[in-house]
């Protein structure tokens, strides 16, 4: 029977992804997100409704083109400034209704996120099916936090399986646990973050606190024996890249033998081009990337644990 | 004039500017003056969204008393509403999801509990859509702009200004006597996202070798052959001044191009090098201008960026001056009835902008204007 129901809101659909669970994969993103991660490198994928992007390096100008002024903005958004040629637009005023998009010819004004059915988006996932039964790759549901959209995800997921594919989805789990439970029957794979360990930090630096996520995590690990769980640790300078939080998540992970292994990803700035699309500020402007000696380091308590934890089994 | 006892407040959107302070005094003195009462909204709208973040209350309330001798002093004495946004407020909700929520209407609620009759709302000019969007909804507001880079448009001098550029040009002034005495090219990249006034005034004072600003897109081929020809002369250092909005006539070929394949992977759709101008970030400006003129002239150059540093201090006697009169002329603004403007100065006078009339526009430099013949003739190079 084929699943044509329910509609999700994708973001998009990235195709050969090797980062994001074994083997070659489809990532597809979902939007929407629950947390607000200041070094996010998706911040497209945080509303939960398609929103407006803007970028003038594709602007055609006043000259050429024009056709998103004089009237086409209902909330006269968009305007262009002083003897400037490009267009700009007033975020404040936007509504993200989307009128100026198909006005653009040269794809400057564009909506971030399609609904598309389950259908839909295997079809476009299948398309490399190839190439999963040759790597061990799958799919992988990423976000914004995929979890958001339970009843989407469950159906993709199962049908995925029902078409031979293998499934993993990326997750932070601040979410109600109904959701999860609805979803992870579903999953072979989940990649999940340990993003900071006191929950007074994580509220500063993610926009709510963790006590949600590690409660999820413990009753997820127990509930799905059977599942492979990763964890991971977006790794930022000064504010998570310490001795103590890796031993924490360690500590944490190590009474679950599904939990198969845990990594550390460097941050890095390569999404900061997204937030000028949107208007948005970039709250990581003086950040850079956590050196090798400190992925080294951290990387070495890491691999000296799991390999104590490996022996003594 | 309508002199019967009323209730307003004051509140100041995000971001700094020398003079904030001389506003709430010329607006508590114009206020007091006429019988009425006059609180502060502490940290833009928050003090009335967020109270409990007070102990002293998210609302202050000011008198002459308070206010005596604040106006020749730099910061705000109610704080500013960094990204205060009352149609996006963020918060989390009972399932721990962050989310941002329109409280606009119960904001509206709030300032009629509180029976403010009007708000003054200080802000900068890319906010103005908030208040106007506000005005809609019922908020009686008169808007007062901040503007250190004096890019906003009907008023002839922002408050602010006068104290920036003072700053910049000693900055400027120091950058030099660095440059000469290592034999070096200082490049400065100082506010200026929409318009180079204060680029190309603070360039002008000091006599800066070249000014790359928003409103003429720079060749650095060009700023480079009028460098090399003051070495010929026998210079040995030089001062070019950059606004961080300024842009280049072609995407330098030295923007660094990451890997396509990895980029993707990390962040789908992120586009451009470290070179690209999709996004504005501090320094950036100075670190493509600094090293392009190295190549170009095969001389050592620095970048320095003055960044925020330019909006903070006391007010020099123009802004004080400013900041009293616009505060002031706000008060007047709403005893005369007016609803939904912007106080603009337009010398000699004080207008009053609609709102509408008001928002989406820019005071930039006039390329063909006295500032930038001025320039011309005393040799500074545009890069054109």
């Amino acid at each position: 029977m084929k699943a044509t129901n329910p509609k999700g809101l994708v973001l998009n659909i990235q195709h050969f992804c090797t980062h994001d669970g074994p083997g070659i994969r489809t990532n597809v993103f979902l939007k929407g997100c629950s947390l607000r991660c200041k070094w996010c490198s998706n911040p497209e994928s945080i509303h939960p409704k398609p929103e407006l992007g803007y970028n003038p390096r594709s602007c055609i100008g006043k000259k050429e083109c024009g056709f998103c002024l004089g009237g086409v903005c209902p909330e006269s958004a968009i305007f262009v400034v002083g003897p400037g040629d490009k267009v700009q637009v007033n975020w404040d005023l936007c509504t993200n209704c989307g009128a100026c998009v198909p006005v653009c010819p040269a794809n400057a004004l564009s909506l971030f996120g399609r609904e598309m059915t389950v259908d839909e988006v295997l079809d476009e996932v299948e398309q490399d099916s190839a190439f999963y039964h040759e790597s061990g790759g799958g799919i992988t549901v990423s976000g914004g936090e995929c979890q958001l959209q339970p009843d989407f995800l469950a159906a993709l997921l199962a049908e995925a399986h029902r078409r031979g594919i293998n499934t993993a989805i990326e997750t932070a789990f601040n979410v109600p646990w109904e959701f999860t439970e609805k979803v992870l029957p579903h999953v072979d794979l989940v990649l999940h973050d340990h993003k900071l360990t006191d929950p007074v930090r994580h509220r500063k630096w993610c926009g709510a606190d963790n006590s949600r996520i590690l409660a999820n995590l413990k009753r997820a690990y127990e509930t799905f024996p059977d599942t492979r769980f990763f964890a991971r640790t977006p790794l930022i300078p000064g504010v998570n890249d310490d001795e103590e939080h890796v031993r924490c998540v360690l500590e944490f992970i190590r009474p679950h033998k599904n939990v198969i292994g845990y990594e550390l990803l460097p941050y890095h700035r390569f999404g900061e081009s997204k937030y000028g699309f949107l208007g948005r500020i970039y709250e990581m402007m003086d950040f850079s990337s956590p050196t090798p000696e400190t992925i080294a380091r951290l990387q070495a308590i890491i691999d000296d644990v799991r390999n104590d934890e490996n022996a003594s089994k | 004039m309508k002199t019967e006892t009323r209730r307003i407040a004051i509140n100041f959107g995000g971001g700094y500017a020398p003079g904030l302070n001389a506003v709430v005094t010329g607006a508590v003195l114009a206020a007091r003056g006429l019988g009425w009462d006059i609180v502060g909204i502490r940290d833009g709208f928050d003090g009335l969204l967020f109270p409990d973040r007070y102990p002293e209350g998210g609302l202050m309330g000011l008198v002459p008393g308070i206010v005596r001798n604040l106006a020749g002093t730099g910061g705000c004495i109610l704080g500013t509403g960094a990204r205060s946004d009352p149609f996006h407020v963020r918060s989390v909700n009972a399932d721990n999801i962050v989310e941002e929520l329109d409280r606009s209407d119960e904001l509206l609620a709030l300032v009629q509990k509180e029976d403010i009759d009007a708000v003054i709302s200080v802000v900068s000019p890319g906010a103005l859509g908030i208040l106007l969007k506000m005005h809609r909804k019922g908020l009686k507001t008169v808007c007062i702009p901040k503007s250190v880079e004096n890019d906003v448009e009907g008023t002839m001098l922002s408050f602010g200004f006068n104290s920036t550029l003072s700053f910049v040009a000693e900055m400027l002034e120091r950058t030099r006597q660095a440059a000469q005495s290592s034999q070096k090219i200082g490049v400065v990249e100082v506010l200026g996202k929409h318009a180079g006034w204060l680029a190309l005034q603070a360039g002008i004072a000091v006599c800066a070798d070249a000014v790359l600003m928003p409103e003429i897109p720079y060749d650095l081929g060009k700023v480079a052959t009028a460098l090399q020809g003051n070495f010929k002369a026998g210079r040995t250092s030089g001062l070019v001044v950059v606004a961080e909005g300024a842009r280049p006539l072609a995407e330098p070929a030295t923007a660094s191009r990451v890997d396509a394949g990895v980029k993707a992977t990390l962040s789908p759709g992120a586009t451009g090098g470290s070179g690209s101008h999709v996004i504005d970030r501090s320094g950036r400006v100075a670190e493509e201008v600094a090293l392009e003129l190295q190549r170009l002239t095969d001389r050592e150059t620095y970048p320095l960026v003055l960044g925020q540093l330019a909006k903070a201090g006391a007010p020099t006697v123009v802004d004080r001056q400013l900041g009293l009169s616009y505060g002031a002329a706000a008060v007047r603004a709403i005893a005369e009835g007016r609803d939904g403007v912007m106080v603009a100065f337009q010398a000699p006078d004080v207008k009053f902008i609609p709102l509408a009339e008001a928002i989406n526009r820019v005071r930039a430099v006039p390329v063909e204007g006295g500032f930038v013949q001025t320039a011309r003739c005393l040799g500074i190079s545009l890069g054109d």
